[in-house]
């Protein structure tokens, strides 16, 4: 974190929770199958292990994730692999039940 | 006994995720037109990327969905499950090359993953499960078209946590090849040999056994009949539980590569698939059954084939025993005969009850019997029987479990965690956590949650997260924004959950962390 300045209260919080050695930047690196172990801030679990770091509600950011298509194992990869999983629902907080699973049962 | 199983039915070949259906479709056909058209054989007939790789049947059919999803190929259902299984027959994987990573097969939850080093688990299965890595065979040149596939496909792999923070293309596209290309090669003896080895025929009459979490220990018998098309059988099962509950399921099963045995039928009142390894020597069955479109519950199953002349034990019940108690212990198994031979401070009581298949011993077990584990034989059968003074602790299993909130009018279920209590000695030395602790196995417990922290705390979790609903199930809180929450929260939550165990005058309680988060929406058969 030498050249990247934290903008917000939770990035201060979390630079300064690594520089005690209090965030596992890999918490669940390891860890069980289906999650993923990146946390930044994390899918399932944040870098703190816990899940109060995660942005919440998750529908908030649900597309901040998946159009720069950044938890393509667990979201729907919307930038290339999935690009009409959000029509119709364009509002996640309020559409999400339009949301589908991707993979295609045979 | 006669069953009355629908053999009109079993002429359709069962396949890997979707329903049976008569299958007359080539699947080598398929590969040789449909997927030709852009995988073009070479002037050697290879046919491009696909003719360099291996994979499980699982494996085939997610390479194909991708073809779909990705380039828009057309192809019906049946040809799918045709092309998978001449694909998995051709180009799969051996007994042994599939051994350390059945967990992703057989979709067990919470489940550690645990690749080879630091750099596989943060170029792989920081993002999906290692043992996705491990159930493919391609040499470096294929594993380095494989990097550049997830770059072109996945371009922000290079911006999150350990992407962005080295050469990550570099790095991938060259070390990790080469590595991937060494652990996992095209080319294996091992393959080769099971290759030449002729399709085990599942045919006859299994004794199984298990425990489904939750639900408890079983027992019972498979009985296998081979139906009309190739590799293809049905089958009938019939167990009890330790409780006495009973059970009955139809099901109809295809053997892939000559051992991977894939099943879709009820059991009970659940729809169920299974995902079962036949031992190489055709006489061993092991593997789990889960409930359709709910795979984080169901059983764990192992079998031995019930061959006339031969004997075995495949459960005991129950398998561990208090010292100073008399019991009835219940013995299931084939070729069951003779007199018991019991472990030292154990004697029988009277004679055996029950019949070549199950029989049931009233056993007194000695106050000053041993702790630990025993040998129990009868005749040429051998199996084992704990004994125990008092449990000296419980370990709740899994001890970090996540589950997912869900439901609520959208199309993701809730995705439920089951924990176990395990019951443990700490063996001689007295000491916890040392070798010679003794895992006896799952007791009763009661069950209840707390947040874990004061995150947790702070947002209530324990409150809005879920409820224990039976036995050791967390069931989650439904899907969505929550109102009455800070921030309209999801429903997730950090919480400790406790079990209590009664035994005998002592109480004993055991701890786990269970995450309860988000949905995922991208649910393939290797997670």
């Amino acid at each position: 974190m030498k050249t990247l300045k934290p903008m917000n209260q939770k990035a201060d919080l979390l630079d300064d929770a690594i520089a005690q050695g209090q965030a596992e930047d890999v918490f669940l690196m390891s860890s069980v199958v289906g999650c993923t172990t990146t946390t930044d801030p994390g899918w399932e679990v944040d870098a703190f292990g816990g899940v109060s770091g995660l942005c919440q509600p998750m529908e908030a950011d649900l597309y901040g994730c998946t159009d720069p298509c950044w938890w393509p194992a667990q979201t729907a990869d919307s930038l290339n692999t999935h690009p009409k999983w959000t029509a119709g629902a364009d509002a996640a907080e309020q559409d999400w039940r339009k949301l589908q699973a991707v993979f295609p049962e045979s | 006994m006669k069953h009355r199983i629908p053999w009109s039915a079993l002429s359709a070949a069962v396949l890997l995720t979707g329903v049976a259906g008569a299958a007359p479709v080539d699947g080598r056909q398929v590969l040789t037109s449909t997927c030709a058209a852009c995988h073009t054989p070479g002037a050697d007939g290879k046919q491009p990327r696909i003719s360099d790789i291996r994979k499980t049947p699982e494996g085939w059919d997610m390479t194909i969905a991708r073809m779909q999803v990705w380039h828009g190929v057309q192809i019906s259902a049946e040809e799918r499950r045709a092309l998978v299984k001449y694909l998995a027959d051709t180009q799969g994987l051996a007994p042994s090359e599939t051994a350390a990573f059945r967990q992703g097969l057989e979709r067990r939850p919470n489940v550690a993953d645990h690749p080879p080093n630091d750099n596989l688990a943060q170029m792989c299965a920081r993002c999906h499960s290692f043992a996705r890595v491990g159930l493919q065979r391609r040499d470096e040149g294929e594993w380095r078209k494989l990097v550049n596939t997830h770059l072109g496909q996945f371009p922000s792999i290079e911006y999150s946590l350990y992407g962005r923070d080295r050469d990550w293309f570099r790095i991938a596209s060259t070390e990790t090849a080469a590595e991937l290309g060494k652990l996992f090669p095209l080319q294996t003896e091992a393959w080769t040999t099971w290759h030449a080895h002729a399709p085990i025929d599942p045919s006859g009459r299994w004794r199984i056994a298990g425990e489904r979490p939750g639900s408890g220990r079983y027992s019972g018998v498979l009985t296998v009949q081979k139906a009309a098309a190739p590799d293809t059988y049905a089958a009938r099962y019939e167990i009890e539980y330790a409780d006495g509950r009973t059970l009955t399921g139809e099901s109809q099963a295809l053997v892939y590569t000559g051992y991977e045995w894939r099943e879709q039928g009820r059991l009970g009142d659940d729809a169920i698939r299974s995902v079962y390894a036949l031992s190489e020597d055709g006489n061993g069955l092991s593997g789990r059954w889960f409930v359709k479109d709910a795979d984080e519950r169901g059983g764990e199953l192992h079998g031995t084939r019930i061959v006339d002349g031969r004997a075995g034990i495949v459960a005991v019940e129950p398998p561990f025993v208090r010292a100073g108690d008399t019991v009835e212990v219940t013995v299931a198994g084939f070729g069951l005969a003779g007199t018991p031979t019991l472990p030292a401070g154990v004697q029988l009581v009277g004679a055996a009850a029950g019949g070549p298949e199950r029989l049931t011993l009233k056993l007194k077990v000695d106050a000053g019997a041993a702790d630990g584990w025993h040998p129990l034989k009868l005749g040429a059968a051998e199996a084992r029987l704990g004994v125990y003074h008092k449990i000296d602790r419980v370990q709740v299993e899994p001890a970090y479990a996540v589950a997912r909130v869900g439901g609520d009018g959208g199309p993701m279920p809730v995705v439920p965690a089951q924990f176990q209590a395990i019951a443990w000695l700490d063996g001689a030395d007295g000491k916890p956590g040392t070798d010679d602790d003794v895992r006896l196995g799952s007791v009763p417990a009661s069950w209840r949650h707390e947040n874990h922290g004061e995150a947790a705390k702070d947002m209530q979790d324990a409150q809005f997260a879920g409820r224990f609903a039976e036995a050791g199930l967390f069931q989650p809180g439904p899907a969505g924004l929550n109102p009455q929450r800070r921030f309209h929260t999801n429903n997730t939550g950090d919480l400790t959950v406790t079990a209590t165990v009664q035994d005998g005058a002592q109480t004993l309680e055991g701890q786990a962390q269970l995450m309860v988060t988000v949905q995922r929406w991208n649910n393939p058969p290797i997670k």
